[in-house]
C-alpha cells in the first residue's frame, strides 16, 4: 500500500484544518517517541517509500501534501471571498515527516538541527493571515521542545562548537546556540504579536484575539532559553517588542503571567534595578497558585523577591518564613536581616566572605545573590553602625539651637573593632569578648589580622601586603556616601571630625531625623525617578501607534 | 490514529544519555549540579486559575517589615561595642 498510510495522516491533517481544529492538529502532528504503533508503521513506510538518501523524497512529500490535504491551496471564506493558498504549510508537513523519518534522539545535534529547521517552517505556516492560527498550538508545543533541546545542547559545548565559531552577529559578536535558537522562536513570537488580523487592540469578549493569544506563550519559551544560557542582554529585544506591541498583560492565562513576570523581575534583579524587580516579582507571587503543585514555582519567586527587598530595605516577616515555599530561607536570610538591623558588620562579613567559607555561601553563590547582597546590603549595615554608635556615645545638642553628634571617631572605632574581627577564627572572636573579658586562650595568642592577598608574582619586589582596615577618611567618605544616598540626614564638619544631625526638632528626635527609614527613602526616590513605570509590562491598552511606557501607580502597592 | 501523548520526557532522557555516554560521572559534575534545587522555572501543570486560588487561607498580608532598626543598646552586641568605645575614651 504505497504511500496510503502518508495520504492517510495527510487526509486527518486536512479533516482537522477544515473543521478549524487546531488542537487537533496539534495531537496528530506529534514529534517526540515513544510513538504509537501507527506512528511507528508510518516512519517505517516513511524511510521504505521516501527515503532520506533519495534527491526526490522532499519534493515528492511536498507533491503528496499539496494533493491531499487540499487546505493548503486556493480557497474562499464563508462570505465568498478569496482565500490565498498556503505554501509553507505543505513545506512545513512534508518537513514534519521527514523530521520523524530521520529522528535520532541519540544524536543530539542533529535533533537540534532538524527541530530547528521544522520550527522555521512552522513560523512560515503562522504567517498566512487566516489559517495560520490553526498551526499556533503546534508550534508552541514544538517550540518547548526545542528549547529543551538547544538548552542541553549548550551544556555541551564540545558538541557545538563548530556551529557557534561560524556564526558572528552584524555586530561582530559571536552567536550562541541559544542565542540562534531563541531567535528561531522570536519570530514565530513577533508573527504572534504583530497579527493585524484582530479585533482592534488584539482583544475581543475579554480575550487575546487571533495569534495574539501566543504572545506570552512564545515569549516565555524565548527567555526560557535565553536565561538557562545566560544570555540576559538579548531579552531585552522581547520586553521591548512586548512594549510596543502586547495587548495587556491581564488578559493572559495566570500561568503566562505569573511566568513573564518572573522572568522580567529576574532581568530587573541582574540589572540591578531592584525596585523593578521588586514590583515584578511581587506581582508574579501574588498571583502565583498556591497549593503544593506550584511550590516550586513560588520558592524561586520568593527567593529572588526576599533578597530584592532585601537590598530595598525591607525585611520577610515570619508570615513569609512560614510559608511551605519558604522551607529553610530562614536560616539563609535571618543571619543576613540580622546584621543589617543590628550594624554587625562583623558577622555581615563572615556571611559575604569571598572565600566563600560561610555555611550560606555557596547557596546563595548558586543563586546569584551573593556578591549582591555583599555589595548592596554593605551599606545597610553602615548605616545601622553608624546609628548604633550614635545610640551609644551620640551626643545630644547642648542648646536648642545646636545639633545633635556623632564622632566619627567613634564610629571609626567601631568599624576597626569588627572588621578585625572579623578576620579572625569565629572560635577566637568568641573568646574575645571585649576588654576585661577575654579568654586566657585569647590572651595568649599571638593575633594579627590577616593581610591583603599580594600575588607570588610579586615576590622579590618591594610590594607590602597592607591591611584593609578603614582610617578616619574612609569613615569621613562612608559617611559622606550614606548622607547622598539619603540614609543618613545631616552634614559632617571636616574639621572636629564630627556628623551633625539635621532637622532634630521638626521629626522629633535625632535619632528619627538623622537615621530615615531605609524602605521610604528608597521608595520616594524611586517613584520621584519613575521607576514604578517598568518597561515589558503592560497594562493599559496600547495606543495604535503602539509603544509606551505605562505607569503602575494605579497598582495595588506591593505586598500591601 | 487519533492524539499521542505529546511532549515525552525522551529528549531530556537523551541530554542526560549523552553525558553519560561520553564519560561524564556524578563525580565530574560541578557543585553547582549537586544544588539543593534547579534555578530553572518550570512550566506550570495547570494553564489558568482564579484569584481565589492564590490566597492563603487564613494568612495575613503582612508580608514585609518595613521598620526594623533595633535600639536595644543592652544586649551582648551593645555591651561588647560600648566598652570598646569606652577604651578610646580612656586614650
Amino acid at each position: 500500500m504505497a504511500q496510503g498510510l502518508e495520504a492517510q495522516f495527510c487526509n486527518e491533517v486536512n479533516i482537522a484544518l477544515r473543521n478549524r481544529d487546531a488542537n487537533k492538529l496539534h495531537s496528530i502532528l506529534v514529534l517526540e517517541p515513544p510513538f504509537q504503533p501507527i506512528y511507528v508503521q508510518l516512519i517505517a513506510s516513511l524511510r521504505e517509500h521516501f527515503p532520506a538518501e533519495a534527491e526526490q523524497s522532499e519534493e515528492r512529500l511536498q507533491h503528496l501534501v499539496r494533493s491531499t490535504v487540499t487546505e493548503t491551496g486556493d480557497s474562499e471564506d464563508e462570505e465568498g471571498r478569496p482565500v490565498q493558498s498556503w505554501g509553507p504549510m505543505v513545506l512545513f508537513l512534508a518537513g514534519w515527516m521527514a523530521f520523524i523519518r530521520d529522528l535520532n534522539i541519540e544524536n543530539l545535534l542533529t535533533t537540534y538541527e532538524g527541530l530547528s529547521e521544522l520550527q522555521q517552517k512552522a513560523n512560515g505556516a503562522l504567517q498566512h493571515p487566516t489559517k495560520g492560527i490553526l498551526v499556533l498550538p503546534t508550534l508552541i508545543g514544538y517550540a518547548k521542545v526545542f528549547a529543551r533541546v538547544a538548552i542541553g545542547l549548550d551544556r555541551r559545548p564540545e558538541l557545538i562548537q563548530h556551529l557557534t565559531a561560524a556564526t558572528v552577529t552584524d555586530e561582530g559578536r559571536r552567536e550562541s546556540l541559544p542565542e540562534k535558537a531563541a531567535n528561531v522562536v522570536r519570530n514565530g513570537f513577533i508573527t504572534c504579536l504583530n497579527d493585524r488580523n484582530t479585533a482592534p487592540g488584539g482583544i475581543k469578549d475579554g480575550k487575546p484575539d487571533g495569534k495574539k493569544v501566543g504572545v506570552y506563550k512564545m515569549a516565555n519559551v524565548c527567555l526560557k532559553i535565553l536565561f538557562q544560557a545566560d544570555k540576559l542582554e538579548s531579552c531585552m529585544t522581547i520586553f521591548h517588542n512586548i512594549m510596543s506591541y502586547s495587548p495587556p498583560i491581564h488578559y493572559y492565562p495566570a500561568s503566562e503571567r505569573v511566568t513573564y513576570l518572573y522572568y522580567l523581575g529576574r532581568f530587573y534583579f541582574t540589572s540591578t534595578d531592584y525596585f523593578k524587580a521588586q514590583l515584578c516579582l511581587q506581582k508574579a507571587y501574588d498571583d502565583c497558585a498556591v497549593g503544593a503543585s506550584c511550590v516550586k514555582q513560588r520558592r524561586i519567586i520568593l527567593i529572588y523577591l526576599v533578597t530584592a527587598n532585601l537590598m530595598l530595605g525591607r525585611f520577610p516577616t515570619q508570615e513569609i518564613y512560614s510559608r511551605p515555599e519558604a522551607n529553610g530561607l530562614k536560616r539563609i536570610f535571618f543571619p543576613i536581616t540580622e546584621a543589617i538591623r543590628k550594624g554587625d558588620l562583623e558577622s555581615f562579613r563572615r556571611i559575604t566572605n569571598l572565600d566563600l567559607s560561610h555555611p550560606s555561601a555557596a547557596w546563595l553563590s548558586d543563586y546569584r545573590l551573593f556578591y549582591q547582597i555583599g555589595n548592596y546590603c554593605e551599606v545597610l549595615v553602615w548605616r545601622s553602625l553608624f546609628r548604633r554608635v550614635f545610640l551609644l556615645t551620640g551626643q545630644q545638642g547642648t542648646s536648642e539651637k545646636s545639633a545633635p553628634t556623632l564622632d566619627l571617631n567613634d564610629v571609626l572605632a567601631a568599624f576597626l573593632y569588627f572588621e578585625k574581627r572579623s578576620y579572625m577564627t569565629p572560635a577566637m572572636a568568641k573568646a574575645d569578648s571585649g576588654p576585661g573579658r577575654r579568654h586566657i586562650t585569647f590572651v595568649l595568642q599571638d593575633f594579627t589580622p590577616r593581610a591583603s592577598y599580594v600575588d607570588p608574582d610579586f615576590d622579590g619586589t618591594d610590594l607590602q601586603p597592607t591591611l584593609l582596615l578603614p582610617d578616619i577618611d574612609e569613615i569621613e567618605c562612608i559617611c559622606g556616601s550614606l548622607i547622598s544616598q539619603g540614609f543618613l540626614n545631616g552634614y559632617i564638619s571636616h574639621k572636629s571630625k564630627r556628623f551633625a544631625i539635621q532637622g532634630t526638632r521638626r521629626a522629633g528626635s535625632a535619632l528619627k531625623a538623622g537615621f530615615p527609614n531605609v524602605w521610604e527613602v528608597v521608595k520616594q526616590k524611586n517613584l520621584e525617578n519613575n521607576k514604578d513605570k517598568v518597561l515589558g509590562w503592560v497594562t493599559e491598552a496600547q495606543s495604535q501607534s503602539g509603544g509606551q511606557v505605562v505607569r503602575l501607580a494605579g497598582a495595588r502597592p506591593a505586598g500591601s | 490514529m487519533s492524539a499521542s501523548a505529546q511532549g515525552s520526557n525522551d529528549t531530556k532522557k537523551a541530554v542526560v544519555d549523552e553525558k553519560a555516554k561520553n564519560g561524564e560521572t556524578e563525580k565530574d559534575k560541578k557543585p553547582a549540579a549537586q544544588l539543593e534545587e534547579d534555578d530553572e522555572f518550570e512550566d506550570f501543570p495547570v494553564e489558568d486559575w482564579t484569584e481565589e486560588d492564590t490566597q492563603i487561607p487564613g494568612s495575613t498580608t503582612h508580608l514585609w517589615e518595613e521598620s526594623w532598626d533595633d535600639d536595644d543598646t543592652n544586649d551582648d552586641f551593645s555591651e561588647q561595642l560600648k566598652e570598646e568605645l569606652k577604651k578610646l575614651g580612656q586614650k
